[in-house]
């Protein structure tokens, strides 16, 4: 099944040509120049409300013999993903085939434009144009959206023919569009019906009149559709239809009001109940319906209503919907006949999607209704409060929930309160709603769904607090009604077992048990990828390449950190809070720190740290250690020392945590000159367990002087599967060290051999660049120059073409998008941002955005090098080859 | 800051009481709404008020304090 990005099943209505009524008036001018839409890039069809612009577009585009993506925005629909997933969708179910490789964004409010880049690129690419019409694209129409949706218009080139359906005008530079004359323009005036089209309508609905009379007709409705079909309908079920438009066009009442209220109260009462209380929901079926007037029979009421063409429009399915126009009417008349209603119908409506399972639409109009104990209770009962988390993401529902105020009491608005806090950080108070939401469901076994949600929120709580025995229960309890409530509901909410592993797998690492938290992890990236299931996966991913690079495998750490990121590009994900990104990164920029590639690491690290304050203990900790490192590395000390610092207090010590805080502690104080201090830093430190921690540590010992320590260290260490290269290549090098200073230079060279051929193959060249000038001199030795030629030896990187000469050329970690190829282009002909924005028909703020992932990506800070690394790697091209 | 925005055509009292914010006069074959606005975000909600509901904004002005 198809999700949009809140995992909700798009609504197969929105993606339909709306139904055309009988008494829909064809009219040849038009549809004439509507045909025009086929040959220009752009069409606008902008009119006021009631102009008549959707029934044009959809009779038009029925006629045409071929595929039309078709979609109807929705005010609800805020946000750049939720519009691009159902772009997609609207692509999709018009048959067009789009590459699994396009993506679908994860995140309701944001997009990655590589995503676009790869939409734009596919319909670029296309023989036949597509044709895509956005009906009520003022409803979603920000800057935002305009924007990108001008980048793809731009770069689909012939491939994609937008049709925009709208009553404002949309932000776009139609000028340039009108200059090139790439544009379609239909408005009010010409969609204004003239005198003998009107004579055409009225006779649809069997009225004859003196062309006198459609005269007077035209200028006072001015051509306006909505206003002459309410006027015909009120004419028809007037006694002397004549008089009755005479009246009617002597009177100077506003227009669809007043026509309005005269069909309206010409209806038969039952007609008005329903059309008076439907008016509060988007859209509805007879079920709906009878549910909101209280009987039933809803059905051939809805059937006789679209038969009249009064106000009803057929959506298929049995679905229907108001006119927007007449239902803001409609609304304004329900709250003057029967003030204080709306909101129990609200309530009503809500009550009746929740167990028709449409969750989102039940929230809002449940939120509507400001009943927020049964708008938490729907979330809660569904399982759906991971969504909170994942799919709709915290900002989403954060929002309805906003106005939620102390008056809702039952424990649901609790558990919603507490999941608030905790996606917020908060974990003081996201335990007190947790426990108080525990207190009020003490008095009697809560229902399975309830109790999942509570210890989900516990196995957070417990992952933020850093308390593993915490996340160990909550998750072992979790068993049981996990059993108890049904597969199919499981089903629908994978978010909520990955989460909750995730959360474990955390906790354990926090806790120093890599091996278990591999294996909760592990179960996350196992299971399906999807849009509900890519942030868990991403932020598992993340922790893996920690426990990867705390191992001492490089290359590992990397693969898997990339796949952390790869799954934020996939979906689109990844938004500031995105805990996976950042550990991803972070652990890139600890390789980078190790490989030697300090520039690199600080950008990754810059990156990282743009997400904020860290979220958990981990990611904390990972930081203070990726900063330390890069800060010793750079020659700074005394900011190493301050930066190995814990960031974020935990309840329960974490063991690497610490020890990675002494080393680089112990390694500042010795590059100060104070192995006294640094042995002393050192002293506390026990971790026998770790090889990798061993190793380091055997090397700090001897740092400090104390070769015996470190020796003796070393010979109990276990060496086996959880020996990383880094461990092995330490060793190797505390071993040849001290081997050098008891005097056996022959064993030292044996060793420095061995870690040399086993630090290659990870590029690992922070040991050696470390280990002094004892081990530094040996490594000039012929045979070991030749081990360390190409890859750590300064003098053969020296010697080789100008080109690489500078710093260790690190790999191109991900490809530049053709976009960013061409931005490269501009900086090698010396263009500046503002030329570049204006030359690539972009704005200045999307260069920049470009130019930062362009730097990312090459590990590169500035202009220069950006266009030095991309000559390098043959990634500048001539621009003339045209867009990608 | 106060504003009138003139509607062609005469509201009847259903529809005035769609904007419940403002006095409403009926002068002339318009209907005058006016009264305080808070901010720029509230006069565009006005404005799209009046879209949505079919009406025809033909002046919009500040007036003075």
């Amino acid at each position: 099944m198809d999700l949009d990005p809140r995992g909700e099943p798009f609504l197969r209505t929105r993606f339909a040509l709306p139904a055309r009524p009988a008494t829909f008036l064809l009219r040849p001018r038009l549809a004439a120049h509507l045909d025009q839409a086929l040959s220009t890039r752009l069409t606008l069809v902008d009119g006021c409300a009631g102009a008549g612009k959707t029934l044009l577009v959809a009779d038009w585009a029925a006629r045409l013999g071929q595929p039309v993506a078709w979609f109807t925005a929705e005010s609800g629909d805020q946000g750049c993903g939720m519009f691009w997933a159902h772009v997609l969708q609207a692509l999709r179910s018009a048959g067009v085939p789009l590459s699994p490789a396009v993506g679908c964004p994860g995140d309701p409010r944001s997009v990655d434009r590589r995503l676009l880049a790869r939409l734009a690129g596919e319909l670029n690419g296309r023989e036949r144009p597509v044709l895509l019409v956005l009906d009520e694209f003022d409803r979603v129409a920000s800057a935002r959206i305009t924007e990108q949706l001008e980048f793809v218009l731009h770069h689909a080139g012939q491939g994609l023919h937008l049709i925009l359906v709208a009553r404002t005008e949309p932000l776009l530079p139609l000028h340039r569009y009108r200059a090139a004359g790439i544009m379609t323009e239909i408005r009010d005036a010409e969609l204004a019906f003239t005198a003998d089209e009107t004579a055409a309508l009225l006779e649809l609905h069997g009225l004859r009149l003196p062309t006198e009379a459609v005269r007077a007709l035209v200028e006072r409705t001015r051509g306006w559709a909505a206003g002459l079909r309410l006027c015909a309908l009120a004419a028809q079920q007037s006694p002397d239809p004549e008089a009755y438009l005479k009246d009617f066009e002597a009177g100077r009442s506003t227009i669809a009001d007043f026509l309005l209220a005269e069909v309206l109260k010409r209806q038969p009462a039952r007609s008005q109940d329903l059309l008076l209380r439907v008016s509060v929901v988007e859209r509805f079926c007879p079920g709906l319906a009878a549910e909101l007037t209280g009987r039933g029979g809803a059905e051939p009421l809805l059937a006789a209503l679209h038969g009249q063409n009064a106000f009803v429009e057929d959506l298929g399915h049995s679905w229907y919907r108001l006119h927007p126009l007449f239902r803001e009417i409609l609304r304004a008349h329900l709250r003057i006949r029967s003030p204080g209603l709306e909101p129990e119908l609200h309530r009503c409506a809500a009550r009746w999607l929740h167990a028709s399972g449409c969750l989102p639409e039940a929230l809002a109009h449940g939120a509507a209704a400001g009943d927020w104990d049964f708008t938490a209770r729907a979330l809660v009962d569904d399982l759906a409060i991971g969504r909170l988390f994942t799919g709709l993401r915290a900002s989403d529902l954060a929002g309805l929930f906003a106005p939620m105020g102390p008056e809702a009491t039952g424990p649901a608005a609790d558990l919603v309160r507490s999941a608030r806090d905790l996606a917020e950080r908060d974990v003081e108070r996201g335990l007190f709603h947790l426990r108080r939401a525990e207190d009020r469901l003490a008095a009697q076994p809560p229902p399975a769904a309830v109790r999942l949600s509570c210890l989900l929120l516990e196995s957070l709580a417990a992952r933020l607090s850093g308390a593993p025995g915490m996340a160990e229960r909550a998750v072992a309890a979790a068993g049981e009604p996990l059993g108890k409530v049904s597969a199919e509901l499981l089903e629908k909410h994978p978010e909520l077992t990955a989460l909750m592993l995730t959360h474990l797998g955390a906790a354990r690492l926090w806790a120093g048990r890599f091996d278990d938290a591999r294996a909760a992890l592990s179960q996350v990236t196992a299971c399906p990828s999807g849009v509900l299931t890519a942030p868990p996966r991403e932020d598992s991913l993340g922790q893996l390449a920690l426990i990867d690079y705390l191992d001492g495998r490089l290359c590992r750490a990397e693969r898997t950190a990339l796949a952390a990121l790869g799954e934020t590009e996939k979906y689109g994900v990844g938004g500031r809070r995105s805990a996976g990104a950042e550990l991803g990164r972070l652990v890139l920029a600890a390789v980078a720190v190790d490989r030697g590639e300090l520039g690199r690491a600080q950008a990754l690290l810059d990156e990282a740290a743009a997400s904020g304050a860290p979220g958990d203990p981990v990611t904390a900790a990972g930081r203070s250690l990726v900063t330390a490192r890069l800060l010793l590395a750079r020659g700074d000390p005394r900011a190493a020392a301050a930066a190995a610092e814990p960031a974020l207090p935990a309840v329960v010590a974490s063991p690497w945590a610490r020890t990675q805080a002494a080393l680089a502690g112990s390694a500042a104080r010795l590059a100060e000159g104070r192995p006294d201090s640094a042995a002393q830093v050192l002293g506390a430190v026990t971790c026998a367990e770790e090889p990798a921690c061993a190793a380091e540590l055997a090397w700090a010992r001897l740092a400090a002087g104390n070769r015996e320590a470190a020796i003796e260290l070393l010979d109990h260490m276990r060496t086996g599967t959880r020996c990383g290269p880094r461990a092995t290549v330490r060793a190797a090098l505390v071993r040849a060290r001290a081997a050098q200073e008891a005097g056996d230079v022959a064993e030292a060279r044996r060793l420095l051999a061995r870690a040399l051929v086993e630090a290659r193959r990870e590029r690992l060249r922070s040991p050696f660049l470390e280990a002094g000038p004892g081990i530094g001199h040996l490594l000039r030795t012929p045979f070991l120059q030749g081990l360390a030629a190409d890859w750590l030896s300064p003098d053969s990187r020296r010697g080789g073409p100008p080109s690489t000469a500078a710093d260790p050329s690190p790999p191109v970690v991900e490809e530049l998008s053709g976009r960013e190829r061409d931005v490269v282009a501009g900086l090698a002909d010396m263009m500046t941002t503002e030329e570049i924005a204006a030359d690539l028909y972009v704005s200045v703020n999307t260069v920049k955005t470009h130019l930062k992932s362009i730097y990312r990506k090459l590990g590169v800070n500035g202009r220069a090098e950006a266009v030095r690394r991309a000559r390098d790697h043959g990634l500048l091209r001539s621009r003339e080859h045209g867009l990608p | 800051m106060r504003y009138e925005i003139r509607v062609d055509g005469h509201m009847s009292e259903t529809l005035t009481e769609a904007f419940p914010e403002l006095e409403h006069v009926i002068m002339s074959g318009q209907t005058v709404l006016f009264g305080p606005v808070i901010d720029e975000a509230h006069l565009y909600g006005l404005l799209n008020r009046c879209q949505s509901l079919g009406l025809r904004v033909v002046e919009l002005r500040q007036l003075p304090e």
